[in-house]
């Protein structure tokens, strides 16, 4: 069953087109990445989804249900940046997100600024909060009530590399327990760790989604080296079959249509033209690569 | 809806802004009405022909019930700071994006201009209030005739209130479109203290109109005419400032009204 369906969603600020006829489905349960440059959309669309923004066309369904403030209150979000009260406390700020939607009560308050670290600071002002800190409270705020989807932008954001282990962690945890997430990041590591399920935007347009395995193993990489790298090139060039060969640094990367690679067979054709390789690696490829080479940057 | 009640109560009472400005309501709007009842003793208290004059002319407009009426005008001159806290509302909440937030934690466009109607509507009922007890008290110190109609002049207390909420959802409506705050306050008080008024007279002395009675803020301000001894220098404007009051009542309501549908219309139309 989809979370949320996208159907056709176009917008446009004045000439600039944001979005243009976006379709794609979210699955329950998943890790749902929306990817793309600077500029590609994606606040545009999760702001559309959250009823900040107005589509110019098409439309979005919760749970099989037009978007409503009833659904919304069942969602965690964190859109682009922390958006509190700066003259009130943490405690204060999700109180007025517990009013507002429903989500959590006093003691789940005191619990979620727990799980953010954010506890022997919650009757500080919001404005006296560092960066992460604010980002911490954000995440408080779309955990509140253990709502079973969260809308999650750039939820990293001025974290502290201990910070951003802490928060994969727990979107794996929450996951682990069922949880729907769909978030936006530019950190394309982190949500190769993370995410099962990616869109990938360029321009306001979907370039691609889908199952991540999928996306990423659109064909095959090897990785070899020699001690002779211009031979190894050169011998390379005569392998049997469709290959493309990258060359890196000290090593040649070969890419071959999906499943088509035998690493048995490529160190014997090496050995048979006297090469003897000293690495050979099938390697996954990397959201970042395939990100490139999507979106041509 | 007291869910809302209760946000907004929460976002104005830890607001340090409302209660300094609040503190400045409650030390201005006693301070004026001091100054001027101080300048009448003046006046009166003097032996001499002129001040006996003046006391015949004047009477007491600080004594029951004509107190109500004298206070709420000299305090209505400074609704301008009130108003400065809703627009400070109101253009914090686009400041800091927690208009947007309210929205993405669940309620509706309307709801939440529901909650910035009742903040208005709250700072009304302290601002009226606080004219109420300073009416009370002014008019139980100066108060000397016997069997004087305390209550008289009382419904003074609901004009007060239609006209400061009246122009405080003006000074909202600024804050709505503007959305940073000194502009929206610098329009305001410009609009409050200079454009409006000047408008009105130039009207009324180049073109003999009094449209400007129509103006959103004069719509409101002939609900509460000119104190008492005003009449004695011109009675028969006097006599039409009391005639208009009634008109000015409808004529606010449908303002107000408005006001309110302009603002909701906006914020229902706008992306946040």
């Amino acid at each position: 069953m989809s979370v949320l369906q996208i159907e056709n969603i176009s917008k446009s600020y004045g000439k600039i087109q944001a979005l243009h006829n976006l379709s794609f489905n979210i699955p329950e349960g998943c890790v749902f990445g929306v990817l793309g440059p600077n500029g590609s959309g994606k606040t545009t669309l999760l702001s559309i989804i959250l009823d900040v923004l107005k589509a110019d066309k098409g439309h979005f369904l919760w749970f099989g249900q037009p978007g409503s403030k009833d659904q919304r209150k069942k969602i965690g979000s964190l859109l682009e940046t922390p958006n509190f009260y700066h003259y009130l406390s943490a405690v204060n700020n999700l109180t007025i997100t517990s009013n507002i939607s429903g989500r959590g009560s006093k003691e789940q308050i005191l619990e979620v600024l727990q799980k953010v670290k954010l506890f022997e600071r919650r009757n500080s002002r919001f404005s006296t909060y560092s960066l992460g800190m604010k980002q911490r409270l954000a995440i408080a705020a779309a955990l509140l009530g253990d709502p079973g989807v969260l809308v999650l932008d750039e939820p990293t954001n001025g974290l502290d590399p201990v910070g951003i282990a802490e928060i994969r962690e727990l979107m794996i945890e929450l996951n682990q327990k069922g949880h729907t997430i769909i978030m936006a990041s530019h950190l394309l590591d982190e949500v190769e760790k993370v995410c099962t399920h990616v869109a990938i935007l360029k321009k306001g347009e979907l370039i691609t989604t889908g199952d991540v395995n999928d996306v990423l193993a659109d064909e095959d990489m090897v990785e070899i080296s020699a001690e002779n790298m211009d031979a190894l090139l050169a011998a390379m060039h005569s392998y049997p079959g469709e290959i493309k060969l990258q060359q890196q640094a000290n090593r040649l990367q070969l890419l071959l249509p999906k499943g088509s690679a035998n690493l048995e067979a490529i160190n014997q054709f090496c050995f048979s033209k006297g090469i003897v390789l000293n690495h050979l690696l099938f390697k996954k490829k990397r959201l970042e690569t395939k990100f490139f080479e999507l979106t041509n940057n | 809806m007291l869910q809302i009640i209760k946000t907004e109560w929460l976002k104005i009472r830890n607001y340090p802004a409302f209660w300094w400005v609040m503190g400045i309501t409650a030390l201005t709007y006693p301070s004026i009405n001091s100054i001027l009842l101080y300048q009448y003793y003046d006046l009166v208290q003097q032996k001499s022909a002129a001040g006996q004059v003046v006391k015949a002319l004047l009477g007491n407009p600080f004594a029951f019930p004509e107190t109500w009426k004298t206070v709420a005008y000299f305090s209505s001159l400074f609704v301008f700071i009130p108003a400065i806290v809703i627009i400070m509302l109101i253009t914090n909440e686009y400041t800091f994006k927690t208009n947007r937030q309210n929205i993405i934690d669940g309620w509706s466009r309307r709801e939440f201009m529901t909650g910035k109607l009742i903040d208005v509507v709250i700072l009304s009922a302290i601002v009226t209030l606080l004219y109420a007890v300073i009416a009370t008290i002014i008019g139980t110190l100066n108060t000397t005739k016997a069997g004087a109609d305390k209550w008289g002049m009382a419904y003074y207390i609901g004009l007060f209130a239609l006209q400061t909420f009246s122009q405080l959802s003006i000074a909202f409506t600024i804050g709505l479109l503007v959305r940073k705050s000194f502009v929206a306050l610098a329009i305001f008080a410009f609009y409050f203290l200079m454009l409006e008024p000047i408008a009105v007279n130039f009207l009324r002395i180049r073109f003999h109109t009094e449209i400007g009675r129509f103006f959103p803020l004069n719509v409101s301000h002939k609900l509460i005419p000119r104190p008492a001894f005003f009449g004695r220098i011109d009675e028969k404007a006097y006599q039409e400032s009391l005639e208009a009051v009634k008109y000015h009542i409808g004529y606010t309501l449908i303002l107000v009204v408005l006001t309110w549908a302009f603002c909701f219309w906006v914020n229902n139309r706008r992306d946040l």
